[in-house]
């Protein structure tokens, strides 16, 4: 699909996703629910673009959402920074990390570069929590209880009112999906396609791998760790049961049901995740049981996600909705 | 594929049928407990006590001639925005009158459920929560917390270990800790109290949950031969890993596993294995014999209902509920959250052992009529050896030195 396609695609999702308040608006709960499914489509889209497109089995999706989280808490409460600065300092910071893991990670392949960088998920908590983290602020085993609320030009955004976030966390969606949408789109998304296809062709055709792949975890990293920061400030407290396996298997599945590699997938993905955890709620301890059911269900009907099911109903000429990895 | 989808689509239906049959003449009270995840046994023992409270309430006509009805939200592994999403849902979507948790986030309850009235028991047991508290009391003056922190517990621990009728080998000490807010603050208080007395702490391990190969923390033990090895991972498989490991080669050590004695399944699993384990249960109702017939009573009925005796936090969340029922009735009227709240924390509540009294800080602090109860398991039972405080023995029960501590 061309760029105009998606574009409208990504502007039906958003423009339906921006009047939502005004049926929702009224309930604090479901309000808090769309403002977490926004900051997961963009974790999720992030998670997508590195794993989908390029190919990198990156397991250290959350654990850049965390640092983000806390560099941000950190930064707003130890130095004054205003948050709204912060939580761009805390994708430097998350972006400078992702390239650190990721130096390593690039001279692997596959299997070994999901081990290294869920590793870096493994040992942030016990990092948070012992004496280097007390050190640096995040309150080890206790969390970071209390964080300052996002203020731009004055204006605080509260948790108790959660419609200018939303509209906030939305903009941020819009921005970051935008910026997944144009590396797809560029030349950075054809080399992606290439070494798909062949890494040794594409090589030989002067396509540099590890710069291309560098540079998406530098990317990746940051948006994950910027949106980490405004979870920080809208939620008000932190703690490193966000490094629980359930997070990370609630994103794995947004990316299954969404589709790998399936952009815009990652978003509906979101969207219908949560939703559907949230539903399951009250049957306790047979959400787990029947997400999973349902995810395997799902795979083994759709194993291209919803964004699969759509091509499947709309007409098959090449329109190229949606991009495919 | 279409068959699939229709079922889909009717499951999605059926749950949002589900979640609209709540009556509408009944006070809802919201349960926020872990339904799944590794905090499901605790969630249990609350869910245990306060299921019991609220049927006895409904059996005896209901609250104002209202039933009561509980509402459950699953808090999985407390992660921030799932302690804040049910205190959007339970208080905000729902309005419950009132909130009964267990473990409940440490601190983060605090802050989520201190954004509505509605009256908020927890079992936190965390000077994180009470710093959260003190913040604001007027805001947070909603927040009750049915436990004394995890320092007072921890020195509680403490003095009843130097107050057992057993004479050390050694004055040598070994802490094992989970590397959560609770395991560290009973392991600093700990470790804090036996350097004061004298002690020499040459081990102190703060291991993640999950832990079950103890080998080299093990070898360092036989190494060092502790007099007492506190472990304090509340978390049955860590503990009885830990306790099977240790009895291959046993040294002369008191074990004391703390508040971790209380998973259900330490007991439950090992019987007359565990025989010689000592621990600890804030708030606790002392087993197998009450203080009072009225605590009897309450014990009679509860191995009525569950069939086995109460772990920790039943007897606690039981209260909970009872006390914020007897401040609706005074009240008159369940919502009215402000002077509910103002008479649960000026006039207490008469529970099954005495008079519960929580402090400036909505903590009900352990000691008078509602102590720490100190148990050693004997011949596969959980029985109350002390109270604390003050430090006395229980009844006629006696310490057992443990069967692996050879003379």
């Amino acid at each position: 699909m061309d760029h105009k396609r998606i574009a409208i695609v990504l502007a039906v999702i958003w423009g339906v996703v921006a009047i939502l308040p005004v049926f929702f608006g009224s309930t604090n709960l479901y309000m808090h629910i769309l403002i977490m499914c926004l900051i997961w489509s963009v974790v999720a889209s992030c998670w997508d673009l590195i794993m989908g497109f390029a190919g990198i089995f990156s397991f250290g999706q959350v654990a850049f959402f965390v640092i983000g989280a806390y560099s941000s808490a950190i930064i707003s409460a130890k130095f004054g920074v205003p948050p709204i600065f912060a939580v761009f300092a805390a994708g430097v910071v998350a972006g400078g990390l992702g390239v650190l893991v990721g130096l390593p990670c690039l001279k692997l392949k596959g299997a070994y570069i999901a081990l290294v960088t869920f590793a870096v998920h493994m040992i942030l908590e016990p990092v948070l929590k012992g004496d280097i983290g007390r050190a640096i602020g995040t309150g080890g085993s206790r969390g970071i209880l209390t964080i300052e609320p996002m203020n731009i030009f004055g204006y605080t955004f509260l948790s108790s009112e959660p419609i200018p976030y939303f509209y906030l966390m939305l903009l941020v969606a819009i921005i970051c999906s935008a910026i997944i949408l144009i590396v797809i789109k560029s030349h950075w998304g054809t080399a992606f396609l290439a070494l798909k296809d062949s890494e040794d062709f594409a090589t030989c055709l002067g396509v540099s791998a590890f710069k291309y792949k560098l540079r998406v975890f530098a990317l990746t990293s940051f948006l994950t760790g910027l949106v980490g920061g405004f979870y920080a400030h809208y939620v008000g407290m932190l703690s490193t049961r966000m490094l629980g396996i359930d997070l990370f298997v609630t994103l794995m599945v947004i990316l299954v049901i969404g589709g790998v590699g399936k952009f815009p997938g990652a978003i509906i993905g979101a969207f219908i995740t949560i939703a559907l955890n949230e539903l399951l709620s009250p049957l306790g301890p047979y959400r787990p049981i029947i997400l999973g059911a349902l995810v395997v269900v799902l795979v083994l009907l759709l194993p291209d996600g919803i964004i699969g099911l759509i091509q499947k109903i709309l007409p098959k000429k090449n329109n190229g909705l949606p991009i495919e990895s | 594929m279409k068959k699939a989808l229709t079922l889909l689509l009717i499951l999605v239906c059926c749950l949002f049928a589900a979640q609209s049959t709540l009556a509408q003449d009944a006070i809802k009270v919201g349960v926020p407990l872990a339904m799944t995840g590794p905090y499901t046994d605790t969630g249990d023992n609350y869910w245990k006590g306060i299921k019991m409270a609220i049927d006895e309430i409904n059996t005896n006509g209901g609250l104002l001639g209202k039933k009561l009805e509980p509402v459950r939200f699953d808090t999985q592994e407390f992660a921030p925005e799932r302690v804040m999403q049910g205190a959007e849902y339970l208080c905000g979507k729902l309005k419950v009158d009132s909130v009964h948790a267990g473990w409940a986030g440490w601190g983060q309850d605090v802050r989520a459920y201190g954004k509505y009235t509605a009256p908020f028991f927890a079992d936190d047991g965390s000077q994180a929560a009470v710093d959260v508290f003190k913040q604001d009391t007027k805001k947070y003056k909603n927040i009750f917390q049915l436990t004394d922190t995890g320092i007072n517990q921890g020195q509680s621990m403490f003095n009843v270990l130097m107050a057992l009728p057993y004479e050390y080998p050694n004055k040598k000490a070994a802490i094992i800790t989970a590397d959560d807010a609770w395991g560290t603050e009973v392991g600093e208080t700990l470790k804090e109290n036996f350097k004061a007395k004298g002690w020499k702490v040459p081990l102190h391990e703060v291991v993640p949950y999950g832990t079950n190969q103890w080998g080299p923390i093990l070898t360092k033990i036989r190494k060092t031969k502790p007099a007492i090895i506190h472990v304090e991972i509340v978390s049955a498989q860590e503990v009885i890993t830990f306790f099977r490991q240790f009895m291959k080669k046993p040294t002369n050590s008191i074990l004391s596993y703390g508040y971790s004695l209380v998973p259900r399944e330490v007991v439950g699993t090992m019987g007359k294995e565990a025989d010689g384990l000592i621990g600890e249960v804030p708030t606790a109702m002392p087993t197998p014999k009450a203080p009072t017939p009225e605590a009897q009573a309450w014990l009679d009925k509860f191995q009525g209902i569950w069939k086995h005796l109460p772990q920790a936090g039943s007897w606690a969340a039981y209260s909970g509920v009872k006390a914020w029922a007897t401040a609706v009735e005074a009240v008159g009227d369940e919502k009215n959250h402000d002077a509910i709240s103002d008479y649960i924390a000026t006039k207490g509540y008469k529970g099954e052992t005495g008079w519960w009294k929580w402090d400036a800080d909505h903590v009900m602090r352990a000691g008078g009529d509602v102590p720490i109860a100190h148990y050693q398991v004997q011949d596969g039972q959980m029985i109350a050896i002390f109270t604390d405080p003050p430090t006395k023995p229980y009844k006629d029960y006696k310490f057992q030195v443990p069967r692996w501590i050879k003379k």
